[in-house]
């Protein structure tokens, strides 16, 4: 098994009164896609955006317990919310390019990062970061065209460019292909094979098949609970939890 | 086991289950036949089993093509899988049986004449106990009863501790008289015949196993 990269410790998410997560404790291993499941409402969005404080800018939302990655705990106060965002990348289920040309979107989080110290460095991590999302060849010869001119499936390469431009470790995804196609979802799953050499993945997804393809651990969630999680090949032949068998099998939503 | 939100499911799944339901009857009813017709010596009874075999090659062929079909439209998963993938082999399986209680009623036209009675009687019950087993068998998957299976499972070592002293007895009689030979070579074959069922209802002792609980059986 690889390096244990991020480990939640009885984490309880509140939205105000409301409970949203249920001493959630699990371990995402480095190198590896790790498939969150569950039905809607279920806290798997919750809990992939305790990752990276997604859920700070909610002002009623209260996170319990602890999460660290490579033993750091994200929470503390040392923790610099910026510095954590740079580590760990997001992309969420609705392509969200800036209204700006392909490459000012790949350039934005080096250049408020500090990452790059010239215009040649800058250009090379574009040029880079287009490579590992698959997407350079499609755009190199129209890098000024604006990012909102590609189709749905090219903006979410680019949105995965954009996450990896700044060097993260983690990436999260946020049900990265529900609004692709077939062909566009299966270039997003090529692509998370090649990723997962160099970065961690977690993945939200609602469906079923695209985590049986892509994640080599998959957590069932429901009611802000994790249910289980084990290996994806046994979760999907012989669950050890009839919740989880039950959801799977399409028994109930 | 609770429904699936989308019904057509259940009646594809349940389709399947009672198709095999239907299938392991038929292969009951020939297997029966067959030892029936062997005992009587019946050859026109035994012409009725050898025709009656398509039946079951016709449900196996409707079998195999639902289960495709739910494998490519519905992508079953866990319990759901497990029980469409058994289905193929047990429908695979029951064929054989089928096949086997054919053979057997094949061979009654070449059995009548100048059998030595005490190893026919012996194969008559080794058949009888294949029958029991085959009950079992076809009684575990129709209860989904792991317990059942097992026992059925365990139960084979007898039919083929018969099938070995059949074996001896008839050599013996061959060699002592070889004009027995050509009857008793049919009755060796009957004889095999029938230790394969009880090896085919091992199998699907088995595949029952696999559908419960979600492994594969560790043979001891």
């Amino acid at each position: 098994m690889n390096e244990t990269k991020i480990i939640t410790n009885n984490v309880n998410v509140y939205y105000g009164e409301k409970q949203a997560l249920h001493n959630v404790s699990m371990n995402m291993q480095a190198n590896e896609v790790t498939a969150l499941i569950g039905p809607s409402g279920c806290g798997k969005s919750t809990f992939i955006r305790c990752l990276n404080r997604m859920n700070d800018v909610i002002d009623t939302c209260k996170v319990e317990g602890t999460i660290t990655i490579d033993g750091y705990d994200i929470y503390s106060k040392e923790t610099s919310v910026e510095k954590l965002r740079e580590r760990v990348g997001m992309v969420f289920q609705k392509p969200n390019p800036f209204p700006k040309s392909i490459y000012e979107n790949v350039a934005y989080g080096p250049k408020i990062h500090g990452i790059a110290n010239n215009k040649n460095e800058l250009d090379e991590i574009v040029e880079n970061s287009l490579k590992q999302a698959a997407i350079f060849d499609e755009v190199k010869d129209r890098l000024h065209e604006p990012g909102t001119a590609l189709s749905g499936g090219q903006q979410q390469r680019l949105c995965i460019a954009r996450a990896i431009s700044v060097n993260p470790d983690i990436i999260l995804m946020d049900e990265p292909c529900s609004a692709l196609d077939p062909i566009a979802t299966a270039r997003i799953e090529e692509l998370m094979e090649e990723l997962k050499k160099d970065y961690t993945i977690v993945i939200v997804t609602h469906s079923m098949q695209q985590a049986a393809r892509v994640s080599t651990k998959t957590g069932f969630f429901h009611m802000g609970n994790l249910v289980e999680v084990d290996k994806t090949e046994v979760i999907f032949s012989n669950p050890s939890n009839k919740k989880t068998q039950d959801y799977i099998t399409g028994r109930f939503g | 086991m609770s429904e699936h939100i989308v019904k057509s499911y259940d009646e594809q799944l349940e389709l399947i289950n009672s198709n095999l339901i239907i299938m392991g009857g038929l292969v009951e009813s020939q297997i029966k036949n067959s030892i029936k017709a062997l005992e009587d010596k019946d050859t026109s009874f035994a012409e009725e089993i050898i025709s009656d075999d398509n039946k079951i090659d016709e449900l196996e062929k409707d079998i195999n093509e639902l289960a495709y079909k739910i494998i490519a439209m519905r992508q079953p998963l866990a319990n759901d899988l497990r029980t469409v993938i058994s289905a193929l082999s047990i429908a695979n399986d029951l064929e054989r049986m089928g096949d086997h209680a054919t053979n057997i009623a094949k061979r009654v036209a070449d059995v009548k004449v100048n059998l030595p009675d005490a190893p026919t009687l012996e194969i008559v019950r080794m058949g009888e106990d294949a029958q029991k087993m085959i009950k079992d068998v076809l009684d575990a998957f129709v209860q989904r009863s792991d317990k059942l299976a097992m026992n059925a499972w365990h139960y084979d070592v007898n039919i083929d501790d018969t099938y070995i002293g059949i074996y001896r007895d008839l050599l013996k009689i061959m060699s002592d008289d070889p004009d027995s030979v050509a009857g008793c070579s049919h009755l060796l074959s009957i004889a095999k015949n029938i230790e394969r069922l009880g090896d085919y209802a091992q199998n699907i002792a088995e595949d029952i196993h696999f559908i419960i609980t979600g492994s594969a059986l560790e043979k001891k």
